[in-house]
């Protein structure tokens, strides 16, 4: 268990730049988005937790959107709180040190990057823009025809 | 894992970034009907890369950053789940849509491999490169399958490179510019951004809910499942579907060419 407790510092440490991403964001500091964030780190590790209790080859984010979605199910006593608390946390402030992180990391493979060639560039691209399109293609039309868009 | 926490000087140089990006904040700039915002994350991507190659940035602070990565994506993961839980009913009647659009992934073998094999002539490396979007489970299974030094190998290996540096940045401005310029809906495009890798998505997903700040919630919980469902059905669909259909589109294609070819020989 000593790997889950590290687990959690980590992601206190990373969770507590998004936070003050999140504050300079929404220009304010609450408690209740501080409660949010903490939320979130919980989530996170029980997620882990679970991955590594249950001998199952699934992978661990599988448990983590599970417990996210049974915490703030509106039907349980605890769900209201829950979805109050972790509102106050915008996704983008998660997402921007990670992408920080990911800038940081992506040095590493600039050297690769430049000597590709650029049709192999061309073809990454059109790798990349045809999952996308394919897919929300489909998704627009099924939406459609089910009249939810 | 605790050399990662204790990096300091990593984490210290995100808090920078993150101070600098949300100082900036987000930039719109209106073309005709559409907007094309530059959010903080997008600059993160940027000055992240700019400072690896100032002396701030030491070998050792990009090497921790990349298993960071994989593991921060998981409180990404978190927040989408307490999005979907209240919206659950939303996302069970998507349900359908969700299911279907995971065959959309193909579109790369169809838009990708004609172009490498018919316009650009490569070879089998073209399998590699357009069979899937090509992120670690692709990476696995083609370097098992035909190894990492065969032509499908290195294939696959450009692409994950490729996607690595560009992908996230790609995907960002794309999402917003698909949202804003054609008729797709967001929610079509959330769907759509499930792709199967947690910062190409989040890229995706920001960019969207910029622009449709009221759907938050929708778009949030629509990429999250259709991630997820990437995530859990990706390999399998890789392994039995997309690559012998790639396969056999690249035969088919191969053929073509031969016949091409032939006939220019006997022409000229």
């Amino acid at each position: 268990m000593k790997n889950l407790h590290e687990y959690f510092l980590l992601m206190f440490v990373v969770g507590s730049v998004a936070y003050v991403g999140n504050v300079i964001g929404d220009g304010m500091f609450s408690l209740q988005s501080m409660a949010g964030m903490l939320i979130l780190i919980l989530i996170a590790g029980l997620g882990q937790l679970l991955s590594k209790l249950i001998p199952l080859n699934v992978p661990s984010v599988v448990y983590v959107i599970a417990i996210g979605i049974v915490a703030s199910l509106p039907q349980t006593p605890w769900g209201e709180s829950v979805s109050v608390f972790t509102n106050e946390i915008n996704l983008l402030s998660i997402a921007t040190p990670i992408l920080a992180y990911a800038g940081i990391a992506i040095g590493r493979s600039w050297t690769d990057f430049v000597t590709m060639g650029w049709k192999a560039m061309v073809v990454s691209t059109c790798v990349l823009f045809g999952t996308l399109i394919g897919s929300a293609v489909i998704a627009q039309i099924v939406l459609t025809f089910q009249g939810i868009i | 894992m605790m050399d990662l926490i204790k990096d300091w000087r990593l984490h210290l140089l995100v808090l920078g970034v993150v101070l600098i990006t949300e100082a900036i904040g987000t930039i719109r700039i209106e073309i005709g009907p559409g907007v094309i915002m530059l959010l903080p994350m997008l600059f993160a991507i940027v000055i992240g890369l700019l400072l690896f190659f100032t002396p701030l940035v030491k070998e050792k602070q990009s090497k921790h950053a990349e298993p960071i990565i994989t593991l921060s994506v998981t409180l990404l993961i978190a927040k989408i789940g307490v999005t979907i839980g209240p919206g659950l009913t939303d996302l069970i009647a998507a349900g359908p849509a969700l299911l279907l659009q995971e065959v959309g992934n193909f579109g790369t073998i169809f838009l990708a491999l004609p172009i490498a094999v018919l316009l650009f002539n490569m070879k089998r490396e073209a399998i590699g490169m357009t069979h899937s979007v090509g992120r670690e489970p692709n990476l696995g299974l083609i370097y098992d399958k035909y190894g990492f030094e065969s032509p499908e190998g290195k294939g696959v290996t450009t692409v994950y490179i490729f996607g690595t540096v560009f992908g996230a940045m790609f995907y960002g401005l794309i999402a917003g510019f698909l949202a804003s310029f054609t008729p797709l809906h967001p929610l079509s495009l959330a769907m759509a951004a499930g792709v199967g890798s947690g910062s190409m998505m989040a890229a995706a997903v920001g960019s969207l809910v910029g622009l449709y700040p009221e759907l938050e919630p929708q778009i949030v919980a629509f990429a999250g499942a259709s991630n997820l469902l990437t995530y859990s059905t990706g390999l399998f669909v890789s392994m039995f579907i997309a690559l012998p259909m790639t396969e056999k589109l690249y035969t088919i294609f191969k053929k073509w060419k031969g016949g091409e070819e032939k006939k220019n020989e006997k022409s000229a």
